[in-house]
């Protein structure tokens, strides 16, 4: 497997009322494709902003990241959005959406705008249908935002990241606002979608979802100070995935 | 506490908070200025006439008194009267250093000061006291249209009295300011004026201007109709009724300051309803944690009451010189003004203030209604949640931003409706000033100031006022026939009149008034256009205006008798015309009708009627031609002519200009303010276009495009409601001025090209500048979003 985005040195630094905050601290690690990494960690200990960090949305105060050949704090603003637009995709907690579009027009809106695959809307529009129908939420298509479920709008928040084909997915506590239920359907759709190759890289405050991942790294004051491998290799049950997490989370002091 | 809370407050929500107190600002400044403006041009007239000392009933005589001092000293109908004497001269006797005047009106009247009836003005409103030997003192308006200024040199000719004068300044003048009496009034020193008494040759050109005080305006007309010689009487409320022209231009500041009121309180509605609406989480929060409602309330009341009181009193500072500004732009030869002082202006920003906190009373009334979870959610329940999106992506054939912003227009119109009744409103007002200044400049109203031909030569040099004379029975029809001779031999022959007005008494039911005639001896009454009835077909039958009708109690079949002096004419009424000479006061008598040049009160203008229509090329070619030929300026075609004779269509013009300024900056400010509100409110889904990769071009387009749509549909909606609503307000005022039918000239350039283009063109800028702000939203705002 090669690497898809290389993290070195990283550190973010945040000046607030003339106070030096320094928020991630020479962070290092590295993601291969096909890779769905769980960032985990204490409130406050930099989950976040090292998602938004290694994704572009924020410019790390030294250190490099790596993505796909291309070091991202070398990228002008619009060379960074094009990368975002066309090779990765993004899932925010409070599910934002454009509040007056439908479901469907916030799904493809990304799609129209990105020149890669060459596709008509009408093509678009399809792909965008078939995304919606995979993940079940094809008869809210023509709904308002407001007319459907937390998880539905999770579902389709998952189908906006993935309707131009990224690499790599971003994913800033995909579940953290869905109740137990939604949560699992949405994680089986992630489960899925990294099965079928996409890269996933998220931040959970859950073991049970970051216990689907393959590999969880723990984050705390700005440092990685482990990393657990669930391989599907060894070949644990769910529960066991999770008792294997949870014990070396509580090794960690979680 | 309450104090912690503001303070942190307005830190925290700065730019809601700036926006809020610039628009009170806003608010206070066209309110305070608006108010007293409105009271200011309400009074107008009255306001001057007072100031300036008028009376009742003004006499103008052409030589000597005419017997109407003997009348008015016996009139039981006078309580008092003032009596100045003047010398009458033309435009033809006045050099600017060698060269010749470029004034509207032939006719110069000479005065001096200290035996002045009436009290005189400087520009800026105080009263001339004095003029020294040598100065000259000339009636507003004159400098700017001969392009002279103060201190420069004019010399009078008066049959051999040669005499040089500084210009010592302009003057108001309540009786013949006006464009409409349009006459130049030169005032000079006793020494200087002293020197046409010596000259006793000039006798015959000095007449009197009389001002009696009266409450019988009607009888002392009649008492004064038997004197000879005059030139002109007119009411108090005619002369009033003559600054018609120059209170449409003030009216404008009335009805701008209306439209800003309108304007400043339906954002202020709007911008407080939105800020409201930004603070519903936190009103939820305070719900949630046991704060009762009164105590929240009050909270954003006080918040609101502090930018209230602190915007009103920096708008009402602001206010006072913006509203002196406005009034000073429109009423260059009136003195306007009120006696209430800066009462007014408290008076309006005290509205604003109480408005605002009215306005803050009840949007936050939701408070009341509204659960905390209600409130949390932004005001609005889960079960009241409507329908957004009305405009679908698969059925938009626009590009991205371009269907972003058109679906953001229909899903949510009624955010927009605020910006685009404030830009109707200003555009409605603009592009209806412009409809009648093109009204004006075209030749759609020359009907009412005469018969249409196709040139006119108004020029002194030619239209002398010796033909007013017994001589002028004989020297009038030979000076057409030289014209008509001097035209053949220029290769475009044509027929030659004129329509000259005389002051006839008239007699109807025993009551006996002066009434000025309107004829023309050299074309048949009937090619004149008429309202009803007929045209005089004998000397025996006249036309009259359906302002005589109502003045004189006539109508079609009634007879009035006409004292020609040599004989008595019983004539019947035969038809309605409008016309807009003397405010409509006129008579038109038939072309045989006995009217004699003697009692001749006024010549319009030579009017040329060529043989062959020629195109208006060839027209315009011809008129240089008669220019060059008789080396005048003052030459014609219909529509020249009847800007000639309003005189005001250039001023309306640069009022239309003030008022399209005004509008950019209305447009300006709404935009700008209203475009950084959104900004403020879709920081979140801007935030999130980013992250997902739209580049900062995009969302500015989307913005940009967004105003242009709103633009656009208030422009279309203001030019489609230019036609009835100018028509709404300018058809009485035409009214007024004698013309009951305008057609009005709808010029598309100007209507549907420029004006709106303009508009669309500073929209765009203040848009695109203000959506530039969008650059400092970034995708890292994601991490920041509540």
């Amino acid at each position: 497997m090669s690497v898809i985005l290389e993290v070195k040195d990283l550190c973010k630094t945040y000046i607030i009322e003339k106070r030096q905050n320094n928020v991630l601290k020479n962070v290092n690690f590295k993601v291969e494709e096909g890779d769905m990494i769980a960032i985990m960690g204490p409130s406050g200990s930099g989950k976040s902003t090292l998602l938004y960090s290694v994704s572009g949305m924020d410019l790390p105060t030294a250190g490099s990241v790596i993505f796909d050949g291309k070091k991202l704090e070398k990228l002008t603003s619009n060379e960074l959005s094009e990368v975002r637009l066309n090779e990765m995709g993004f899932i925010f907690q409070q599910m934002y959406m454009m509040k007056n579009l439908t479901i469907l027009d916030n799904i493809v809106l990304p799609a129209i705008e990105s020149k890669k695959n060459g596709e008509s809307k009408a093509e678009k529009i399809k792909r965008a249908e078939d995304l919606m129908r995979k993940l079940s939420i094809i008869d809210v298509a023509d709904n308002d935002i407001n007319e459907v479920s937390g998880g539905q709008l999770q579902r389709a928040c998952i189908c906006r990241s993935m309707i131009n084909k990224p690499k790599i997915l971003f994913a800033d506590e995909p579940t953290g606002a869905l109740n137990r239920t939604a949560s699992t359907e949405v994680m089986n759709e992630l489960i899925k979608l990294n099965e079928e190759g996409t890269t996933i890289i998220m931040v959970t405050h859950d073991a049970k979802v970051a216990a689907g991942c393959k590999r969880v790294l723990y984050i705390v004051d700005g440092n990685i100070k482990g990393e657990l491998v669930l391989s599907d290799n060894e070949k644990l049950t769910a529960a066991d995935r999770e008792r294997k997490l949870n014990n070396w989370l509580m090794d960690l002091g979680w | 506490m309450y104090l912690r809370i503001l303070k942190k407050d307005i830190k925290r929500k700065k730019t809601m908070n700036i926006i809020l107190l610039i628009f009170t600002i806003l608010a206070s400044v066209f309110v305070s200025s608006g108010v007293s403006n409105v009271i200011t041009v309400m009074n107008g007239t009255d306001y001057f006439m007072d100031k300036a000392g008028i009376g009742d009933y003004i006499v103008f005589t052409q030589t000597g008194d005419g017997g109407v001092e003997d009348i008015l000293k016996k009139s039981a109908n006078v309580s008092d009267y003032k009596k100045e004497k003047c010398y009458w001269a033309t435009k033809d006797d006045l050099t600017l250093s060698g060269k010749k005047t470029e004034m509207k009106s032939n006719t110069l009247i000479i005065q001096r000061l200290e035996d002045t009836g009436i009290r005189y003005f400087h520009t800026d409103n105080t009263e001339v006291v004095h003029v020294e030997k040598g100065e000259v003192y000339v009636t507003a308006g004159f400098l700017k249209n001969n392009n002279i200024h103060k201190g420069d040199e004019i010399q009078i000719s008066l049959h051999g009295v040669n005499n040089s004068l500084k210009i010592a300044g302009e003057i108001k003048d309540a009786l013949l300011g006006s464009d409409m009496m349009g006459n130049t009034r030169l005032i000079i020193s006793d020494e200087d004026f002293e020197l046409y008494e010596k000259e006793e040759s000039l006798n015959q050109f000095s007449g009197s201007i009389f001002y009696a005080d009266t409450e019988h305006v009607k009888k002392l007309s009649t008492e004064v109709s038997g004197a000879e010689n005059i030139l002109f009487e007119a009411s108090r409320d005619k002369i009033k009724l003559s600054y018609v022209m120059e209170m449409i231009v003030a009216m404008v500041v009335l009805v701008l300051s209306v439209c800003l009121v309108l304007v400043s309180f339906v954002l202020l509605k709007f911008v407080i309803t939105f800020s409201i609406s930004e603070e519903y989480r936190e009103i939820g929060v305070m719900k949630a944690v046991g704060i009762r409602d009164f105590k929240i309330r009050s909270l954003y009341i006080i918040k609101y009451m502090a930018i209230a009181v602190t915007g009103g009193i920096i708008g009402l500072a602001a206010g006072i010189p913006f509203g002196n500004y406005l009034i000073s732009a429109v009423s260059e030869k009136m003195v306007l003004g009120n006696d209430s002082g800066l009462s007014v202006n408290v008076l309006g920003s005290a509205i604003v203030v109480f408005i605002m906190i009215g306005f803050s009373y009840m949007c936050t009334g939701k408070v009341k209604k509204a659960t905390p979870v209600d409130a949390i959610r932004s005001g609005q329940t889960g079960e009241r949640y409507t329908k957004k999106s009305v405009y679908s992506i698969k059925k938009s054939h626009l590009g991205n931003a371009f269907y972003m912003a058109v679906n953001d227009v229909l899903s949510a119109p009624k955010r927009f409706v605020t910006i685009i009744f404030s830009f109707f409103l200003c555009s409605l007002f603009v592009f209806g000033l412009v409809e009648v200044a093109d009204t004006m400049k075209s030749d759609r109203l020359i009907t009412t100031f005469g018969k249409k031909s196709d040139v006119y030569i108004s020029d002194a040099k030619l239209v002398k006022m010796d033909f007013m004379s017994y001589e002028g029975n004989i020297s009038l029809p030979e000076r057409y026939r030289q014209i008509e001779n001097d035209l053949e031999s220029l290769g475009m022959p044509g027929k030659v009149s004129m329509e000259v007005w005389y002051m006839y008494p008239v007699t109807v039911d025993g009551e006996t008034t002066s009434v000025v005639l309107q004829q023309n001896k050299e074309t048949s009454a009937d090619e004149y256009e008429y309202i009803k009835g007929t045209a005089p077909g004998n000397a025996k039958e006249i036309a009259i205006t359906p302002q005589i009708s109502k003045k004189l109690n006539v109508h079609i079949g009634d007879k009035i008798t006409i004292n020609y002096g040599e004989e008595k004419v019983e004539s019947m009424v035969v038809g309605y015309f409008q016309t807009m000479n003397q405010l409509g006061e006129v008579m038109r008598i038939h072309e045989d009708a006995p009217a004699r040049m003697e009692n001749a009160s006024a010549m319009m203008a030579f009017q040329i009627d060529f043989d062959e229509k020629p195109d208006a090329k060839e027209l315009s070619e011809r008129i240089e031609k008669i220019k060059d030929y008789y080396d005048v300026e003052g030459v014609f075609d219909s529509a020249g002519y009847c800007d000639d004779c309003m005189g005001v269509a250039d001023a309306m013009d640069a009022v239309a200009k003030l008022l399209l300024v005004i509008t950019c900056i209305v447009v300006v400010l709404v935009t700008v303010l209203m475009e950084r509100s959104f900004i403020q409110e879709e920081v979140n889904q801007i935030a999130l276009l980013k992250a997902i990769g739209f580049k900062n071009r995009y969302i500015i387009k989307w913005h940009v495009i967004r105003f242009m749509i709103i633009t656009i549909v208030s422009e279309i909606m203001a030019a489609a409601l230019t036609y009835p609503v100018t028509k709404l307000w300018c058809d009485p005022i035409w009214n007024m001025m004698g013309a009951t039918h305008v057609e009005y000239y709808f010029k598309p350039l100007s209507l549907i090209v420029i004006y709106p283009g303009i508009i669309l063109g500073i929209n765009f800028i203040a848009v695109l500048l203000t959506a530039l702000y969008t650059n400092r939203i970034t995708s890292r705002d994601m991490m920041n979003i509540e």
